[in-house]
């Protein structure tokens, strides 16, 4: 895993924990004000149902008095003092009373309790009235059941006298409860108000109305609605709709006796809280994913910044191990970055240009070794032919006392010697002479096999010089190889110096391999020996021109095998443990199509 | 003191005397305005009537048009109209009118007998019409003694088919150019009986009673038909009401399922406990009779006959019997017709009085489909004629299946004695089946401007008396002190 990566993830998970952690505190604090709200609106709507209440009451009171005090029921119930039969005329009287009025509920009843005119129930006349004569004591307004065609219904009535003649006229009157009436309450939203009418001997929960007709599914209300019977008092349960929670508080209704008319109920829907509790929840998601989706954005961004210069010097440092010094010194300066990564950057830069100050000394150390090394070597490769020089001129010097014949001997055998010694300075110039300049190679396509074939061939009569000690020759040539690109005579030589050095490595004699093989778009080339194998220090050095581990050798072979290998894109390397033999490797792009 | 005011009452009086004879006098002139419910669709005597709406029309509006022989009088009786006397042979089966000289047909002919004998001859039924003279002569298809009762028929009115195919009559109205929905009446210059007071009538067609009583209210109107219920209101805004004798029952019909022998106790129950007493006299403020049997007693004479079945009437044995009743037995539900208010409103106080007795009613006003009913409530309307005739015109209205649960007797036909039309109507009311309620007038609202000269403006029988009603110029000055009840 990258370090970007990593910083992406560490800044991601931050952000996400962050997010999560907000939108549940949001949502929980938003559920907690909202229940308190909730609680505060149930609250507010009984207490508006108690105003509403006291005011229905007092107005209906009110126009009670202005109705009895009025000429028209003044005027009526001196007709009715005066003559029985006058209440035929005035059966209707009490709907048109009424209609003026705005009064559900009017009932215009002698002082014997019969009923002249109902605005009600308009047939009931003529019948006595249950109530009215009873409550006429009553101050104020009062809960009372009030028959009607085919049903019961809570009124709020209130009662006044006439006084006419000897005797009077009852005016009863007053507003339904019913379903008008809850919809003059206009609870507010997510709350609604029922009204239990409690106006037969068994709870039923066909009296249950709301403000838009019967209540349908009541029994999940009867038990709350049972205790209020029961008790009295107000009371408060939290109902379980399919639709969710519903809070409902049921306050009882009395009549002028305290019993229990009716209930209101003010249910306070948590669905309402529900949905904007889940509003806020879904808002916190959705705000909370584009803050992930910012915050995985910006972590990126951050991480990239971050990472960006770290990249930088970790490509520096990989261009720094390929050995491009002069590239990563360059690229160090374009790592943007501040603080601790600028530091290190810059230490990574002070760090690169000592190594590249320390590879530069140490190659003018190598060089001045190199030239050491030449000179020692070219010293020690002319001073072997020019001593027997210096030991021949000596003679010669010596010699010039002796007699002519004698003269001549030695003169002839010096010559003889400074002949050779002479060849042999002249073999030593001209192998530095050929290192010194190797020629490009002139690329064609070539058979390594063929070259391998003819490489073995030069040294077969070596090899099977009597008097030498034995090498078997193994070749194992892969005869499906293509062709190379190479200098047949360059890539020649160098098989003949491996081949060589082969040789050299068993002067006991032993056992000498070549193979060719394909390997991954190349051809392999390998010269085994049996020899005595080489230290690590001797394989490490082993491609240093002018090293040699043999006695005469000019330590120029080998280096120029790598020499010509490098100058054809491929690559050599050896593979030997002292004692156990060693495995030249050559491998050479093969020629492709 | 007292001699200056005795002089300015004697100055007043002097002043106001003629202004008060001036108003009292009858005025020509001027457009009578009339408000109803029924829409007549044709003016031909003889065609049928749609709905019972257009038959009231009918009945009422043809008659200023087109006359009949006789007519029924204030009395009960019969009275000349187009002809002058009649007579009959002892068996009924001949009989001889004869026809009033000097009749004005609308297009300004004279009405010959011939032309009256050829309308009659054109009605279709199995008469003989012959001339004699000024007598048209008619052998009835059977024997009928009573046979000019149903030449007082308004079917049988005198409609004469001029060459361009028009029928013209011989009433103290002529018809004029009609529009959709208003008739239009002109006053006949000849008329045989002298000319209407009123130039015009103008008829408003399928008014709402309710918008017809606000018509007369607002003074767009003259004479409308009201309700018992507003009567009240017409004398709350001192405007008068005229009304016929009772030519209206109301009935409970109970339906087959109900009519059976095992709801028999019920039926019994429900027909004793209706308080028709208080019913008429509160509800419908005295302007209906408490019906015992189907024909009122003014037509049948018999009807005290009848008071006597009411043995269980709200007697606490009843009430036990009732109680012990399964609730699906004793509910019923009564249905009425939902244009009718005033069936409504007597629905719904029997409704009350039988649920004094235990028996839940239900009252069901449907407009359109509702669930089958266990009792219906029916206005039977008949015309002022002889009790035979009108119990054969209930009985065709309640129709064989009902008339089949009441009793399995034949239905007396025209001409039938009095005891058999007793016998019958005994028999449908018997077994409560049929339930008289009520018996009731035709009523009208009178506008502030209307009088009438000669008679009451609606006769005892129903019919419109508007060639006697005339029209103030200016309404009464002052409201009258006290209510008081319809004229008669």
């Amino acid at each position: 895993m990258t370090l970007r990566t990593r910083l992406f993830a560490l800044v991601s998970a931050a952000v996400t924990v962050t997010v999560v952690l907000v939108t549940s505190a949001v949502s929980s604090s938003a559920r907690r004000a909202f229940a308190a709200l909730d609680a505060q609106r149930t609250a507010a709507l009984v207490a508006q149902f108690r105003r509403e209440f006291e005011i229905d009451g007092e107005q209906i009171a009110a126009g009670i008095e202005r109705l009895a005090s009025s000429d028209a029921v003044l005027h009526t119930a001196g007709d009715l003092a005066r003559s029985r039969a006058a209440r035929a005329a005035y059966v209707n009287e009490a709907t048109s009373l009424a209609a003026a009025q705005g009064l559900d509920i009017l009932d215009l009843v002698t002082d014997e309790g019969t009923i002249v005119s109902s605005a009600q129930w308009p047939a009931r006349f003529g019948y006595r009235h249950s109530w009215a004569t009873a409550a006429a004591a009553a101050a104020g307004a009062f809960l009372q059941p009030v028959e009607l065609p085919g049903e019961t219904a809570l009124g709020l009535v209130a009662v006044r006298k006439v006084a006419a003649g000897d005797g009077g006229l009852f005016v009863a009157g007053g507003r339904r409860l019913d379903r008008s009436f809850l919809q003059t309450l206009a609870p507010p939203a997510g709350t609604r108000a029922l009204l239990y009418l409690n106006l037969e001997p068994a709870g039923s929960g066909h009296q249950l109305i709301d403000a838009s007709g019967r209540v349908a599914q009541a029994a999940p209300l009867a038990p709350l609605i049972a205790r209020v019977r029961e008790s009295g008092r107000e009371a408060s349960d939290a109902i379980d709709w399919p639709e969710g929670s519903e809070t409902v508080t049921a306050i009882p209704l009395k009549g002028r006796d305290g019993s229990v008319l009716g209930a209101l109920l003010v249910g306070s829907s948590g669905r309402e809280l529900a949905a904007l509790v889940s509003r806020i929840r879904w808002s916190g998601v959705t705000f909370g994913a584009l803050g992930l989706a910012s915050g995985f954005l910006l972590s990126y961004i951050v991480a990239a910044r971050v990472t960006r210069p770290v990249e930088q010097l970790a490509e520096s440092s990989r261009t720094v191990a390929r050995g491009d010094w002069d590239a990563a010194l360059d690229a160090v300066p374009r790592v943007h970055a501040s603080g601790e990564i600028e530091e290190l950057a810059r230490a990574f830069e002070t760090m690169t240009r000592q190594l590249v100050d320390q590879r530069e000394r140490l190659i003018q150390t190598e060089r001045v070794a190199a030239w050491r090394e030449l000179a020692r070597r070219l010293a020690h490769e002319l001073k072997n032919p020019l001593f027997p020089l210096r030991v021949t001129i000596d003679n010669l010097r010596r010699a010039k006392t002796l007699a002519s014949a004698e003269f001549d001997e030695v003169f002839d055998e010096s010559l003889t010697t400074m002949t050779s010694g002479l060849q042999n300075l002249n073999t030593v110039i001209g192998r530095f002479s050929d290192f010194a300049r190797m020629p490009p190679p002139q690329f064609a396509a070539v058979s390594p096999n063929d070259i391998a074939r003819e490489s073995v061939r030069l040294f077969r009569a070596q090899l099977d010089a009597p008097g030498r000690p034995a090498i078997a020759l193994t070749v194992d040539l892969d005869e499906s190889l293509g062709t190379v690109r190479a200098d047949a005579e360059q890539l020649g030589r160098a098989m003949q110096n491996l081949l060589l050095n082969a040789i050299d490595a068993m002067p006991s004699g032993g056992e000498l391999a070549i193979r060719t093989r394909r390997a991954a778009g190349a051809v392999r080339i390998d010269v085994s020996d049996t020899g005595e194998g080489l230290t690590d220090e001797e394989r490490q050095r082993l491609f240093t021109p002018y090293y040699t581990t043999k006695q005469h050798g000019t330590g120029l072979g080998l280096a120029i095998v790598q020499s010509v290998v490098a100058d054809h894109g491929g690559k050599i390397w050896v593979d030997s443990e002292r004692g156990r033999g060693a495995t030249f490797h050559i491998e050479i792009p093969e020629t492709q199509g | 003191m007292k001699r200056f005011t005795f002089a300015s009452a004697a100055i007043a009086s002097a002043i106001a005397l003629p202004i008060v004879l001036q108003a009292a006098r009858p005025h020509y002139g001027g457009t009578l305005r009339i408000e109803m419910p029924g829409v007549i669709r044709t003016f031909d005597p003889v065609a049928s009537s749609v709905d019972a709406a257009e038959s009231a029309a009918r009945a009422r509006v043809l008659p200023l048009v087109f006359e009949t022989l006789v007519a029924a009088d204030a009395s009960g009786g019969l009275r000349p109209q187009l002809a002058t006397s009649w007579e009959g042979d002892r068996a009924g089966q001949r009989w001889r009118f004869r026809i009033r000289d000097a009749v004005t047909l609308h297009d300004g002919s004279r009405l010959q007998p011939a032309q009256v004998a050829a309308a009659l001859r054109a009605r279709g039924r199995a008469w003989k019409v012959g001339v004699d003279s000024d007598v048209v002569v008619i052998d009835p298809d059977r024997a009928q003694p009573d046979f000019p009762w149903e030449m007082a028929d308004a079917r049988n009115a005198i409609a004469i088919r001029t060459a361009t195919g028009d029928l013209v009559g011989s009433g103290p109205f002529r018809l004029e150019p009609t529009e959709p929905r208003r008739i239009a009446l002109g006053a006949h210059e000849d008329y045989w009986g002298s000319r209407p007071f009123v130039d015009a009538v103008q008829i408003a067609e399928g008014r709402a009673l309710g918008d017809a009583l606000a018509s007369l209210e607002l003074g767009r109107a003259d004479f409308v038909p009201v309700r018992p219920l507003d009567l009240r209101r017409l004398v709350q805004r001192g405007l008068r009401s005229v009304g016929s004798r009772p030519l209206e029952t109301f009935v409970l019909v109970f339906e087959p399922h109900r009519a059976t022998p095992s709801d028999q106790l019920v039926r019994r129950v429900v027909a004793t406990a209706i308080d028709r007493a208080t019913l008429s006299t509160v509800l419908l403020q005295r302007q209906s009779e408490a019906a015992a049997a189907l024909l009122p007693p003014w037509l049948s004479g018999y009807a005290p006959m009848f008071q006597s079945v009411s043995p269980l009437s709200g007697s606490a044995p009843a009430r036990t019997a009732v109680a012990s009743l399964p609730p699906e037995r004793r509910a019923l539900t009564l249905r009425v017709d939902a244009a009718d208010p005033l069936a409504q409103a007597i629905a719904e106080r029997i409704a009350v009085d039988v649920r004094e007795a235990g028996i839940t009613i239900k009252v069901q006003a449907p407009a359109g489909l509702a669930p089958r009913p266990d009792v219906r409530l029916l206005r039977l309307t008949f015309d002022a004629t002889t009790p035979d005739r009108v119990l054969a015109a209930i009985v065709g209205t309640l129709g064989a299946r009902v008339t089949s649960l009441a009793t399995n007797e034949p239905a007396p036909g025209a001409g039938a004695p009095l005891d058999a039309v007793y016998r019958m109507e005994r028999a449908l009311v018997e077994r409560d089946v049929i339930v008289p309620v009520v018996h009731l007038p035709a009523l009208y609202g009178l506008g502030e401007r209307v009088e009438s000269w000669g008679g009451p403006a609606v006769w005892p029988s129903g019919a419109w008396n508007l060639a006697n009603m005339w029209l103030r110029s200016e309404p009464l000055a002052e409201k009258p002190e006290k209510p008081h009840g319809p004229d008669r």
